[in-house]
């Protein structure tokens, strides 16, 4: 009995020291952590999927913890470029607009997820490869798009007997004429902003046929006849449908305008109809949505997009692409897309019909315009040349000068002197 | 003879006290290197470093994540073939020479009121320090909704009074956009001149005053003879100040207006940012934010060599 006893004890401490040696390198494979920087959303369900569902299933699953850290709305470039700048602070990052194209070389290549998400999940839009790609690899996994369309209010235009959006410039031309005339001018921005400005003013040179450059992303073609053309469209188009104040208008301010009842069309994201439904319901009811109008050379959209890409200095990489993996198979991304309703607008074709399109019907246009979506700088591939273009708000104030009483020719000039300048480094 | 140089031996050869920490501290070039240390150490770290580290990478083609090469003054010579860089040069000396200004003369104005006495002074001077306090973003965005067109107080007053609706693009309009940032920035830094200049005032002698009285001098003569003179040196420091402080702004404009309408109200500090984060081209960010150095630089000169010479 007493032998028994001590025989017992003696098996118990062994395999109590064999325990408390082996938990703690069990406790480090637990303390793996890949840190997923993200912009803070304008959608809270969105953010919260990922921190109360996604996040634990994978730790669940694979026994990596996955950091969801936030940086405030604005402040991700700079955020990322302090990352990929000291090689240390993330492990994966979203990227916004230009991002993949800056950091490219501290990205690692992840062609094969993206391939074989593409290939499992109904093909991406060429917009989601043309946000990613650079020099012949995938350095991002595609996300989604965030579009820019035209927001308009049914109810003013139909008190100028228009109940369907205007499917050219100039249609909208001649209604936005009579608006304003009645005191609803139209609100598109012309300052320096970020989204709000390139949103409408690159499809608007595209459908007229311009172009910053050619295809090569070296030859300056902004002084063209087409050029011209959209700019003398914008002159006629700011002075007799749009309000003076969007000169000076920064992101905000459409919005602002919008609640307040000030404007009747303006170019912006989904989340002016979300807000408009959430806290100025009277203004949500008769907020709708449409496609960009086509002009002479087709119809356009912004591509304003957002990927997923994994620092080459990650100390986890292999469990941050095993994580990028598993978060873009579609049972994970599906249910994320599906937490923003369809704020985000996947760019894989399996999502065409899903039922986040028939939360809010007003929102499919956006789905709609992915087929012509593309980054600004577009037929030219994105690069860091076209990155400062942005920066100097160069095709931007083009138009806003043109708007403001300068005459074409001029704008013009300036603004392929700029842009020589620019791409002389290319 | 002898007796003397015996007694020089002695001395030299008196025993040295042993060294004593306590002491060594105790004496001044060792103590008051040892408190300056810390000071030292922290500005070559916050501004030592970043300030050279801002030379070399001006003289780089240094893409944002991207290893730098050296390119010498190229990023100079491409700032000054860039009509936006002339475009915010400009900008930045009108908003700096015209703010500081205004701030000065109605920031003098504002010490001489204080200055006299009424009821509640210290409260009102309490408050008159308000839009120094303020964080410049919150009171930015204030004024952001004071300046919109539809529903600001200003154009409301303006539209009462008889200016034609909506009023006018207080920032839509290049012209009213420059003016907008510099009321602004003077509404905001007029507290900061005012309270400075008050404390200078307040060191004033009476007795100097009286004299002045007696000798019949009116109270034009007497601020122009008397209190100018005495507060000279303290406005050239205010304004030394101020003028960095204007000159290098960023919050107010990149709140405000981003640089627009069409880089109407870009400075040097908001360009450098857009280029250097926005665009990621760090080295041509940095030659635009060195290009203030010498402007800076000798204007700092010239005042210490001014107060040299007071």
């Amino acid at each position: 009995m007493g032998s028994t006893s001590r025989r017992d004890f003696l098996k118990i401490a062994v395999a109590s020291a064999a325990g408390a040696a082996l938990a703690p390198s069990a406790g480090r494979a637990a303390d793996k952590t890949v840190t997923v920087l993200h912009e803070s959303s304008f959608i809270k369900t969105y953010d919260e999927y990922m921190q109360k569902t996604l996040a634990p299933a994978y730790e669940k699953e694979a026994g990596v913890k996955i950091a969801y850290e936030l940086t405030s709305v604005g402040s991700l470039p700079t955020r990322a470029s302090t990352v990929a700048e000291t090689g240390s602070g993330a492990d994966i990052t979203m990227n916004i607009t230009l991002m993949p194209f800056l950091f490219a070389d501290k990205y690692l290549d992840v062609t094969d997820i993206a391939e074989e998400a593409g290939k499992a999940q109904g093909g991406w839009y060429p917009a989601g490869k043309e946000s990613v790609f650079v020099d012949g690899k995938w350095k991002g996994v595609p996300f989604s798009n965030i579009g820019q369309l035209m927001n308009w209010r049914t109810d003013y235009f139909k008190e100028v007997g228009v109940t369907k959006f205007p499917d050219t410039w100039e249609e909208l031309y001649e209604v936005g004429k009579k608006l304003k005339a009645k005191d609803h001018p139209f609100g598109f921005e012309l300052g320096h902003g970020f989204g709000d400005n390139h949103g409408w003013i690159y499809p608007l040179l595209w459908s007229y046929g311009g172009a910053e450059v050619q295809p090569d992303g070296k030859t300056v073609s902004i002084d063209s006849d087409e050029t011209a053309k959209a700019v003398d469209f914008a002159r006629k188009f700011f002075k007799d449908c749009v309000l003076e104040d969007c000169l000076g208008w920064t992101d905000v301010s459409n919005n602002k305008a919008w609640m307040a009842d000030q404007i009747s069309c303006t170019n912006n994201a989904e989340s002016i109809l979300w807000f408009a439904k959430r806290d100025f319901p009277e203004i949500g009811k008769v907020t709708d949505q449409a496609q960009n109008p086509q002009g002479p050379k087709g119809r356009f959209h912004l591509l304003n997009a957002v990927s997923h890409s994994i620092f080459a200095f990650s100390p986890v990489k292999e469990e941050a692409r095993a994580f990028l993996r598993w978060l873009t198979a579609e049972k994970h991304l599906g249910g994320w897309y599906a937490s923003a309703d369809s704020y985000y607008q996947p760019l894989l074709h399996s999502y065409d019909n899903a039922p986040m399109w028939d939360v809010e019907p007003r929102n499919k246009p956006y789905r709609d315009a992915l087929a012509n979506a593309h980054l600004p700088g577009w037929p030219a591939p994105a690069s860091r040349q076209l990155a400062e273009s942005v920066a100097k708000y160069v095709v931007v104030d083009m138009f806003a000068k043109a708007c403001a009483g300068s005459s074409t020719k001029e704008v013009i000039k300036t603004a392929e002197a700029q842009l020589r300048e620019i791409y002389k480094s290319a | 003879m002898s007796i003397r140089s015996e007694s020089l031996i002695g001395v030299a050869r008196r025993p040295r006290r042993a060294f004593s920490l306590a002491q060594w501290l105790d004496r001044e070039p060792v103590f008051s290197w040892l408190m300056m240390v810390l000071p030292i150490l922290f500005l070559a770290a916050f501004v030592g470093y970043p300030f050279f580290y801002g030379i070399l990478l001006s003289l780089q083609d240094r893409p944002v994540a991207q290893p730098g090469t050296f390119v010498g003054l190229k990023n100079f010579i491409a700032d000054f073939h860039d009509p936006v860089f002339w475009r915010v040069a400009i900008n930045t000396f009108v908003y700096t020479g015209v703010a500081t200004l205004l701030k000065m003369v109605g920031g003098l104005g504002l010490a001489l009121a204080m200055n006299q006495h009424f009821r509640m002074k210290n409260l009102v001077r309490a408050l008159l320090l308000l839009p120094f306090i303020v964080p410049t973003v919150l009171s930015t965005v204030a004024w952001l909704w004071m300046l919109d067109p539809a529903f600001s107080v200003v154009n409301r007053l303006l539209i009462e009074l008889g200016v034609p609706r909506p009023g006018p693009s207080w920032l839509g309009n290049p012209v009213f956009a420059m003016f907008s940032i510099i009321m602004i920035n003077t509404w905001r830094g007029l507290p900061f001149y005012g309270i400075t200049l008050l404390a200078g005032l307040q060191t004033v002698p009476p007795e100097l005053y009286e004299a002045a009285t007696i000798d019949g001098a009116g109270g034009w003569q007497r601020f122009r003879y008397v209190t100018l003179p005495l507060l000279q040196p303290i406005i050239l420091i205010v304004t030394l100040f101020s003028v960095i402080f204007t000159f290098a702004d960023f919050q107010l404009v990149y709140v405000l207006t981003h640089g627009g309408p069409q880089n109407a109200t870009h400075l040097f500090a908001t360009y450098a940012f857009d280029i250097g984060m926005g665009g990621g081209q760090l080295g041509l960010g940095a030659s635009i934010a060195l290009t203030m150095l010498p402007a800076l630089a000798l204007l700092i000169l010239a005042l210490t060599l001014y107060m040299r010479r007071q």
